[in-house]
């Protein structure tokens, strides 16, 4: 149903549907909570929105269009300019060398590798950006935003599977 | 051939996200500008997106406010009869601080409020703390203004574009602002952490900050105008770190201001003022 259809095309909105998908999920991670505990902790949704487009229709979300995506991530965001889009291209492409392996097991296997996906990209976001900065960030609401990506990952994988078949 | 071409692909992309880290870094102006055009352009689209978001929370907004209404209002009241008794000290105050800065001929610097704008925007993010609001070029604004609200400040410009500016927030990691304590005038750099509190960079070693300890902005830099309230000692720890807890409360901003302060100008004196400066002969001929 995904990696096995890889080359099979689609025609009209289906096209750009990921990116309009992952798109919107910046704009919600964007929006002017009033109370900081939720914003303080907002989980990865692009990652999720990625790890899903890839998975399932890995030949609508090509590489440059994640890398168009992470840059409007930082953009908006204001997070250093390229830092979104390098760590979203790695986890992408970690996703496509482990996409073999989805096909030939079940949800619980496909579920730890998205965990491992997850906590990967946390710490690896938290370890460039403390790079970057020069000063040694505060892990623990990156271990509170890794819990969050892996509690959503149900809910908005239901949410797009409804847009994708609609 | 295929994946050689993949190959390249990946790493072009990669080592593009790796030269923008670098050149960002060092606020280049093009990338500087081509973000302030892209958020410009997003700025409708997340104000759409954000009407429902908007609507739920005025809606709490009015519900907790009809709730409270008679507690609030008796507490308005007795806080009235305080601040009238405080307008009258305070007035009697400015008096004897204006006829003190005449004799000292000291000049204040010209404040002027650019525009009121609201926050559509947050980065909601643990690493950095900065928000757009929906004003730019357009309204005036400029790169270097500070952003204030009616509790003191909030944090200052650091990208302009049109329609739009990207506000640093006071409690940033990069964020730096020269403060001031009241009780003795000691002027120190507050330095943000991406936390709930900010501390002081460099404290002075004779120097002990104690908890309740009042911290406004000291008007050095140009940037931030003079007494502003910035924030209150609320921890000192025993290595010597100070806590202090912002005079903003950054989970209720809704609306901000921009302000514009220059420091006065001490105008070069004119050939005529500076012979009447001159000290007479007989002067010098006392000394």
């Amino acid at each position: 149903m995904n990696i096995l259809h890889k080359g099979k095309s689609s025609f009209g909105i289906k096209k750009i549907l990921p990116f309009i998908t992952v798109l919107f999920l910046i704009i919600i991670m964007v929006l002017p909570y009033q109370y900081k505990i939720i914003a303080n902790t907002m989980p990865f949704l692009t990652l999720i929105g990625i790890y899903y487009w890839s998975f399932f229709k890995p030949n609508l979300l090509p590489i440059g269009a994640v890398f168009v995506l992470g840059l409007l991530q930082d953009t908006l965001l204001g997070s250093p300019f390229g830092l979104m889009s390098l760590l979203l291209i790695v986890a992408q492409q970690f996703i496509f060398f482990q996409s073999r392996h989805f096909l030939e097991k079940n949800f619980i296997f496909n579920f730890f590798i998205y965990i491992m996906l997850v906590i990967g990209f946390g710490f690896l976001s938290w370890g460039i950006t403390s790079l970057y900065f020069g000063v040694f960030l505060d892990y623990w609401k990156v271990i509170i935003q890794i819990l969050l990506t892996i509690a959503l990952y149900p809910i908005i994988k239901l949410t797009l599977s409804l847009n994708n078949k609609s | 051939m295929n994946g050689f071409r993949k190959r390249l692909t990946i790493s072009f992309f990669i080592l593009a996200s790796i030269s923008f880290l670098i050149f960002g870094r060092s606020q280049n102006t093009l990338i500087e500008q081509i973000r302030a055009y892209v958020f410009d352009l997003f700025i409708p689209i997340i104000t759409l997106v954000d009407i429902p978001r908007d609507a739920t929370s005025n809606l709490s907004d009015r519900v907790r406010n009809i709730a409270m209404v008679f507690s609030d209002n008796r507490f308005l009241r007795e806080e009235n009869i305080e601040l009238k008794r405080k307008l009258i000290e305070s007035t009697e105050l400015e008096i004897d601080n204006f006829r003190l800065k005449s004799l000292l001929n000291i000049k204040n610097g010209t404040l002027n409020t650019v525009t009121a704008s609201r926050i559509v925007s947050d980065s909601n993010s643990p690493f950095f703390r900065s928000m757009l609001i929906n004003s730019g070029t357009q309204a005036n604004v400029k790169k270097g203004h500070a952003v204030v609200n009616e509790e003191g400040v909030i944090g200052r410009i650091i990208n302009v574009a049109v329609n739009s500016s990207r506000v640093l927030l006071l409690n940033d990691i990069n964020s730096r602002i020269p403060v001031k304590f009241v009780k003795n005038g000691i002027n120190v750099i507050l330095a943000g952490n991406n936390s709930r509190f900010l501390g002081i960079n460099f404290m002075p070693e004779d120097v002990k900050a104690v908890n309740g300890d009042l911290i406004l902005t000291s008007g050095m830099g140009g940037v931030f105008p003079p007494d502003l309230p910035v924030g209150v000692v609320v921890n000192v720890l025993a290595t010597g770190e100070i806590k202090i807890e912002p005079a903003v409360n950054f989970d209720r901003l809704n609306y901000v201001s921009v302000i514009d302060y220059e420091i006065a100008n001490f105008s070069e004196l004119s050939e005529g003022q500076m012979e009447n400066n001159k000290p007479s002969r007989l002067e010098r001929s006392k000394q």
